[in-house]
């Protein structure tokens, strides 16, 4: 294709540091046109970084690009000279990067920081630059952009941040923009609001685009062709369209079957089934690591398809009409046995796990229950803190709910909205500073130190980072020893029994307890972390964002495992994150927290299907559906959350509400159930049937 | 048991199907592997032997003075020649670097003791009673350590023992402050949340999590503290306020030293010098090496 | 950063009341007391309960303290016993002088070890870095003393380049005027503390050089000189600020051995001479000094810091 803007040709990345040298990239073949967005996707370790950021030469520390070329323009990027590679960067090509705090200058200003590629790729004075920083400013939607010239990165908030990384990639208005998980770091309704402006950008300005992402969703409806990679190569590569509706490589299957949340069948033409009851499929096993160059197909030892030959030989690109290598637009996969492309001939029993999930007995008896509790935090440490009239948190503000025996309750809420605090406060790990936590009918205040100890068999915590919580001294084997010898519960050779029984329940080879927390993947921490959690055979579990560090594939073996054993031993589960999906996938009720206020409650089927809540609306808007033809719904938030250390009068979320009037502002809406028993919502114009929609 | 099963932890690993070696093991092979760290070790060794065991070899009289032996140089007899009073400066050496080590170590040992406790205690109780400690540490770390040293030296005249504590007085301000910050830190870890969730107390914090999780920052932060007070043995006995006469150490014969720059005395100094920098600078070795042997042990390889 | 302030500076007060707490229990270990020490061995016990009395030593501990300290506060600190005149004054002579040897070491050590620091940090893991790591830990172990005799050796004695004394002058005018005699004390004391602030502007550097806003300066066309000077310099240096605050007890430490073996007329030196002859007012009171200039100091290093630093500059 001569008409190309980049063309990547067989790159290959190498990465030593350590005494091994990692092989990053392993062939790599992409083809961009001019004003064309490309979405690059997979999951941690793929390659996909590597992808990006070799095209500036930008890679890590001991990385160099050991074969192929990267054409860009005509100018093959991977032999250029640092000057020639300078003058490319910045200017016809422009980065985003993940994390918007850590990828600005702390210590410079906003203004200095947008202005410097102008200084450097342009003829423009210093002042001039400053102008057309504020007008780019104003342009990726930065409210009072003179002023913000001004501050440094720490005023502004996660989504302010990050739109200034993206001004200043755009400001010298660049032919290609590579943004690296531009969304990753933010909260969603922020997320939304920067993959709008990215796409709305890209219109106005006539790039292209390569968007790299983990999130399927994320790239559904943003870009015109997909490459999925793994174990550092090309799994496969299409338009949006055909890719998901009929994914090829078993890899690209697989990861579509382990999405949590379909409100469609993974497959076009299979049964529709809904995502709470159905057992997420799971690839087992992990990606390779890439230090020794695998033989034969990189996904074959965790695929279910895989025969000798897939083990022998490296699949290449093909678009499984005939030999030749395909064309650049082309559906093109590197396997041996692809799916059937046929409507209706890939049966969605053959990758689902065949144990259909049976419901667990849920019971009306009330096990744990919040009356009323809030948490509030003094603004500044030290001794002074507690004078009256004290700058205040108010973390989580009067929250009342119930978990019954046997049901999972979920919690979802962004960032900053006192869903974990009000999870400490739900297994005691903090004292809340009003209303009371009752567990079987006690007030946990009111328990004696005995009392106390004795119920911590009954409520145990799962942590978000497992291997934080783990004694790294001590080897797995006493680790889950720990919760019995501090209950006295057992000899030795009951203790050794137990502990061997929840290594199986969890998974996990008998063999583990010789060896220490760092020897596991994230997946295998998460895994241990329940099963100590379980090992005082709780009745409830309080589950802090149990799989968000977990990458897609090994995210569906942790939320089965969960569901699973809570069949099993009858457990109940309060689940608090971030992740709408996940909560949706494993809640029988949920919660909606927004900034310490819960503003929605109810069974999860109705809180979903028919929202009351205008914020529980917008959530559920702004989310991704991995299909490209996904209409774009309702009407996403916008603005940002405000401050928990001045939260504003009446209702809270009334700054950010469409419905909002003046009645909002002085008074705050009492819960209410306005439809059905059980659904309650605290709004003055919830979205009820009679209503008229806000969207 | 519908979970899949896993593969084997690690396939890679050739040993995956033994047990994990302990962590004093694993500590020992990371140290073995520092270069450095190993020299420093090896030279240590050997500057103990040299004066514990040298005079075995080379025994001299370090008691008496011989003028008739005064001021010779490196020769036949005294292969590092005489002091200015007519000892063997060789067995000099050996005899007063026992005085630099013993009172080295011992100090060293002492404040590393009594200044892990203070912290421990501060950082462990926190609120008023850590900022109280915390406030009488910084005073005291106010006041630079030698001129302290000189003040108290001066008003009590030292032997060994009082040396010995005069040192460990001054020196247990820098681990109490390091200790203090470590278990302050150790505190807030979730494991030490996970525990009490399990019904775990103050005690077990303590004794299971906290103490073993710090002892190796109490480890390495020992031997950067037996070279500072072989330091500032050396410097004491420099600004004339060591024990006395005919007692020596490598800083006292320095001391002398310097008196005879002018006429061209340099066996009397480089010896003891380098000797002081040799056994520092093995000690400073000693604990990065620990520093590194423990900190990745915790982490992937 | 008001908030910030106000905590700085409060806790700067109750350590430096707490540092006259210290002197002042050192004043009354002496041996015999103050008075045997001011009237002398022979001083009978009448002569010794009289002064005592006179001078309010006899009455309860705390009162004495009170007494000192306000003492202290007029600014009286005592007379030497064997200079003929009081402490304050002395000090005053002396201060001044041990002032320009210290901030002379410390500005040289600073012009010394951010170039080497870099350097190390950009040739990290290749020979210079070797061989400066190297050099920084025999310099951490190396005695003052030590490091000033093979100067006075090389640069006076075998090369007669230098005076081995420092210049003996009035004033520090005076001592300015002789500077060949000023470089050996000025370049024994930065040595002191060279080593300790590259090994931090190396590992500063590094960290700074990981940092993911390098990437995006990268990712603008900016020049890896550029990027040093404009992006990681600026962060590096920032916390060197804090670094001089707590390096300020080392660099006194450093001048009063560099004093006596030198003969450089300050502080220093006059502590040295004092510990020989048992002058105890003056012992105590240069104590005092340079506990208090401790914490002055790094209470001006925090502040610059904060100042420097906009992250805390704008927290109210």
């Amino acid at each position: 294709m001569t008409d190309s803007l980049l063309r990547i040709d067989d790159l290959h990345v190498e990465i030593a540091g350590r005494g091994r040298t990692v092989h990053a990239l392993d062939g790599i073949d992409l083809d961009l046109a001019p004003g064309e967005a490309l979405g690059i996707v997979g999951e941690s370790g793929c390659g996909k970084t590597m992808t990006a950021l070799s095209v500036l030469g930008l890679l890590p520390h001991g990385g160099k690009v050991t074969g192929g070329r990267i054409l860009f323009d005509g100018t093959d990027l991977a032999a250029a000279p640092e000057p020639v590679l300078r003058n490319v960067r910045g200017n016809t090509v422009g980065m985003v990067f993940q994390d918007p705090l850590t990828s600005l200058n702390p210590t410079l200003t906003i203004g200095a920081q947008v202005a410097e590629p102008l200084l450097l790729h342009t003829r423009l004075t210093r002042a001039e630059a400053w102008a057309k920083a504020e007008e780019t400013l104003r342009l990726v939607g930065m409210p009072r952009p003179a002023e913000r010239l001004r501050n440094y990165p720490h005023q502004l908030s996660g989504g302010m941040r990050q739109r200034v990384a993206i001004a200043m990639a755009l400001i010298c208005e660049p032919r290609l923009l590579i943004a690296d998980e531009p969304t990753t770091a933010l909260d969603v309704t922020t997320q939304h609001q920067i993959l709008e402006l990215i796409d709305e950008l890209r219109a106005r300005l006539g790039m292209a685009m390569i968007l790299v992402t983990h999130d399927l969703g994320v790239i559904a409806r943003r870009v015109d062709r997909v490459a999925v990679m793994y174990g550092g190569r090309i799994a496969e590569r299409a338009a949006v369209r055909p890719l998901f509706a009929t994914p090829r490589h078993r890899y690209t299957q697989a990861l579509f079957a382990a999405l949590p949340e379909l409100p469609r069948p993974p497959l076009g033409g299979s049964a529709p089934v809904t995502g709470a009851d159905r057992p997420l499929a799971t690839i087992p096993g992990l990606p390779p690591s890439l230090v020794t160059r695998p033989t034969g197909c990189r996904f074959a030892p965790r695929c279910g398809f895989a025969t000798d030959i897939c083990h022998a030989a490296e699949p290449e690109l093909t678009d499984g009409l005939d030999d030749t290598p395909p064309a650049a637009g082309a559906h093109a996969f590197a396997c041996f046995h692809p799916t059937d492309p046929a409507p209706g001939a890939e049966p969605a029993a053959e990758i689902l796990p065949p144990a259909p999930a049976r419901l667990p007995v849920r019971t009306d008896e009330p096990l744990l229950r919040l009356a009323d509790v809030s948490k509030t935090y003094p603004l500044h440490g030290g001794p002074f803190a507690r004078r009256k009239g004290a700058a205040e948190v108010s973390a989580v503000a009067g929250i009342s709910l119930t978990v019954r025996r046997g049901e999972t309750f979920g919690i979802v809420g962004e960032s900053g909205c006192g869903k974990s605090t009000l999870g400490r406060m739900a297994v005691g790990l903090e004292a809340p500073t009003g209303g009371s936590v009752h567990f079987g009918g006690r007030d946990l205040a009111t328990l004696t130190k005995r009392e106390l100890r004795a119920h911590r068999r009954d409520v145990q915590l799962m942590f978000q980072d497992s291997y934080a919580a783990m004694d790294p001294r001590m080897r797995v084997g006493a680790v889950l020893r720990e919760p019995l010898v501090i209950q006295g519960i057992g000899d030795r050779a009951e203790r050794r029994r137990r502990i061997d029984g929840l290594l199986d329940d969890v998974g996990l080879p008998r063999g583990a307890v010789d060896r220490y927390p760092h020897e596991f993947s994230g997946g295998q921490r998460q895994r241990l972390g329940l099963a100590r959690a379980l090992a005082l055979t709780p009745s409830l579990v309080v589950a802090d964002e149990p799989v968000s560090a977990l990458d897609v594939s090994v995210q569906a073996q942790i939320l089965n495992l969960m569901r699973e054993l809570q069949r099993e031993k009858g457990l109940s589960y309060l689940v608090i994150s971030h992740d709408l999906a996940v909560v949706r996938h494993l809640a029988d009720s949920v919660g909606v927290m927004y900034l310490g206020k819960l503003v929605e409650t109810g069974p999860a089927e109705q809180v979903f299907a028919r929202p009351l809540h205008p914020y529980t609306r917008g959530l559920l808007d702004t989310v991704n559906a991995p299909d490209p033809d996904a209409a774009q719904a309702g009407s996403p938030l916008g603005g940002e959350t405000p401050s928990a250390a001045d939260p504003p009068s009446g209702c809270r979320f009334r700054t950010r509400c469409p419905a909002a009037t003046g009645l909002c502002a002085t008074t705050e809406p009492p819960p209410a159930e306005p439809e059905t028993p059980g659904h309650r919502v605290a709004c003055h114009f919830p979205l009820t049937a009679g209503a008229v929609s806000t969207g | 048991m519908t979970t899949p099963a896993l593969e084997a932890l690690d396939a890679t690993q050739p040993d995956a199907a033994r047990a994990t070696p302990g962590l004093a093991r694993r500590t020992l092979a990371v140290f073995a592997r520092n270069k450095l760290a190993l020299a420093g070790a090896l030279v240590l060794l050997a500057l103990l032997a040299f004066c514990f065991l040298g005079p075995l070899l080379h025994p001299t009289d370090q008691i008496h003075t011989d003028l008739s032996q005064a001021g010779l140089a490196p020769g036949a007899g005294h292969p590092l020649g005489t002091t200015d009073l007519g000892y063997d400066l060789l067995g000099r050496l050996m005899y007063g670097g026992r005085t630099s080590l013993e009172v080295g170590l011992a100090a060293g040992l002492l404040a590393t003791l009594f200044g892990t406790l203070y912290g421990a205690v501060a950082g462990y109780f926190g609120g008023w009673v850590d900022a109280a400690m915390m406030r009488v540490t910084d005073a005291a770390l106010a006041i630079p350590a030698l001129f302290l040293l000189v003040v108290v030296a001066a008003i009590v005249t030292p032997s060994k023992p009082v040396l010995i504590l005069i040192i460990a007085s001054v020196a247990w301000l820098s681990p109490a402050r390091l200790i203090r910050g470590e278990a302050l830190a150790l505190r807030g870890r979730d494991y030490i949340h996970a525990m009490r969730l399990m019904g775990g107390g103050g005690g077990r914090a303590v004794f299971r999590h906290i103490v073993p999780n710090a002892i190796g920052t109490v480890i390495v932060n020992a031997t950067f503290q037996v070279a500072d007070a072989i330091l500032y043995v050396a410097y004491l006995s420099f600004l004339g306020l060591s024990i006395p006469p005919p007692a020596a150490d490598w800083g006292s014969m320095l001391s002398t030293g310097i008196t005879y720059t002018q006429v061209g005395y340099w066996w009397l100094i480089f010896p003891p010098g380098i000797a002081i920098v040799l056994v520092v600078a093995a000690f400073n070795f000693i604990g990065d090496g620990l520093r590194d042997a423990l900190d990745v042990r915790l982490k992937n390889n | 950063m008001i908030h910030f302030l106000a905590k700085r500076i409060a806790q700067a007060l109750v350590v430096l009341l707490l540092v006259s707490v210290i002197v002042f229990v050192l004043l009354h270990l002496l041996p015999g007391g103050p008075a045997r020490a001011i009237l002398g061995v022979q001083a009978t016990p009448e002569a010794i309960a009289h002064f005592n009395h006179q001078q309010g030593y006899d009455r309860s501990l705390p009162e004495q303290y009170a007494m000192y300290l306000g003492r202290l506060l007029s600014g009286d600190l005592g007379e030497s016993y064997k200079l003929n005149q009081s402490v304050a004054s002395l000090l005053g002579e002396r201060l001044p002088k041990t002032a320009l040897l210290a901030g002379l070491a410390l500005a040289l050590a600073a012009l010394l070890a951010v170039p080497l620091g870099i350097l190390q940090a950009l040739r990290r893991g290749k020979a210079a870095d070797y061989v400066l790591t190297g050099a920084a830990f025999l310099a951490y172990a190396t005695p003052v003393f030590f490091l000033g005799l093979v100067l006075i050796l090389v640069f006076s004695q075998q090369l007669p380049l230098l005076p081995a004394e420092a210049p003996q002058a009035d004033t520090v005018g005076g001592l300015l005027a002789d500077l060949p005699a000023l470089v050996l004390p000025v370049v024994t004391t930065a040595l002191g503390i060279v080593a300790a602030f590259s090994r931090y502007m190396r590992s500063a550097v590094l960290d700074n050089l990981g940092e993911e806003y390098v990437r995006t300066a990268r990712a603008k066309g900016q020049s890896e000189a550029r990027i040093m000077a404009r992006h990681v310099l600026r962060n590096a240096l920032i916390p060197l600020a804090t670094l001089l605050g707590l390096y300020l007890p080392t660099l006194f430490s450093g001048t009063l051995v560099v004093e006596s073996m030198f003969n450089y007329p300050g502080m220093g030196l006059l502590f040295w001479n004092a510990a020989q002859g048992s002058d105890f007012p003056v012992l105590l009171g240069v104590t005092l000094v340079v506990g208090v200039a401790t914490v002055l100091g790094s209470l001006i290093t925090d502040i610059a810091y904060a100042v420097l630093d906009p992250r805390i500059r704008s927290v109210t």
